[in-house]
């Protein structure tokens, strides 16, 4: 029989992809998804626990999780047409501009 | 037994589409294979009795958030010039996980380590309980995320609005 560990196992696998997913890839939508993917299996953990316990704070906590995540992905998006209109580019490594320059002079 | 088809099933589905969501090299297609895992990680939410929680993952996460997304992806007009130069994608991702899968191990042997109870299908988080234990001990928290939630919305406005010249 599967029990909560089962799940917490999945979670974890969710985690790793999604961090995998913000170091390696350079494409800034996919790297917005990995985090969302990360938010999502905290999600998973927390409502695996909330069965666990009997006790319905973590599905409260997950409401609250998603509801964030909600907020989060409007001003992600936003900065995602701002970037598009100045660079033409979704490469994250456009922020590279935003790193000091060495005065080697 | 059921339950176990259903499991294995929705996690091997989610894994898939969450490893596929990251190997894409189109953003169009990473977020519709993302759209696959969210509603596998309903599924798991049904399957963990929270019922509220599955339709609010549903109608939030794959209606509003994937579907912002993919409006998104769709208005910038995205031509096969404006995507990142990734060479060395799959040896990125392949380094990657070589050097993430240690922590992964640790933390899924500590999992095994401990004792868990077995899945019981029962429905104990439905729209009635949730509500009562939103509104009675975290009145709080959700005033603040709709102050939250207004404030995001003032700041992408802001963000997102055409400047004005200054001459």
């Amino acid at each position: 029989m599967i029990d909560v560990g089962h799940f917490f196992i999945l979670a974890v696998l969710l985690f790793s992809i999604g961090m995998v997913g913000v170091i390696s890839r350079r494409n800034i939508f996919v790297m917005y998804m990995s985090i969302e993917l990360m938010l999502n299996a905290v999600n998973l953990v927390l409502v695996a626990l909330s069965h666990h316990h009997e006790d319905l704070n973590g599905q409260v906590m997950a409401i609250m999780i998603i509801a964030i995540a909600a907020a989060e992905a409007s001003i992600f998006l936003a900065l995602f047409v701002m970037l598009f209109k100045n660079a033409r580019s979704l490469d994250a490594n456009f922020f590279e501009l935003l790193k000091q320059e060495k005065h080697n002079d | 037994m059921l339950s176990n088809i259903i499991f294995f099933t929705l996690s091997l589905t989610a894994l898939g589409s969450a490893f596929a969501m990251i190997y894409f090299r189109q953003p169009i297609n990473s977020a519709l294979s993302f759209i696959v895992t969210l509603l596998s990680i309903a599924g798991l939410f049904a399957l963990l009795g929270g019922s509220f929680l599955f339709l609010v993952q549903i109608i939030i996460y794959a209606g509003a958030v994937v579907t912002l997304i993919l409006f998104i992806i769709m208005f910038l007009n995205i031509k096969e010039e404006n995507l990142p130069h990734e060479p060395y994608k799959g040896r990125w991702i392949l380094f990657m996980s070589l050097l993430i899968s240690p922590f992964t191990a640790v933390l899924i042997s500590s999992i095994n380590s401990m004792e868990f109870s077995i899945l019981h299908l029962k429905d104990f988080g439905s729209i009635k309980d949730v509500g009562m234990e939103l509104f009675n001990h975290w009145v709080l928290p959700f005033e603040m995320v709709s102050i939250l939630l207004l404030i995001a919305l003032i700041g992408v406005i802001v963000l997102a609005k055409k400047e004005e010249s200054h001459d």
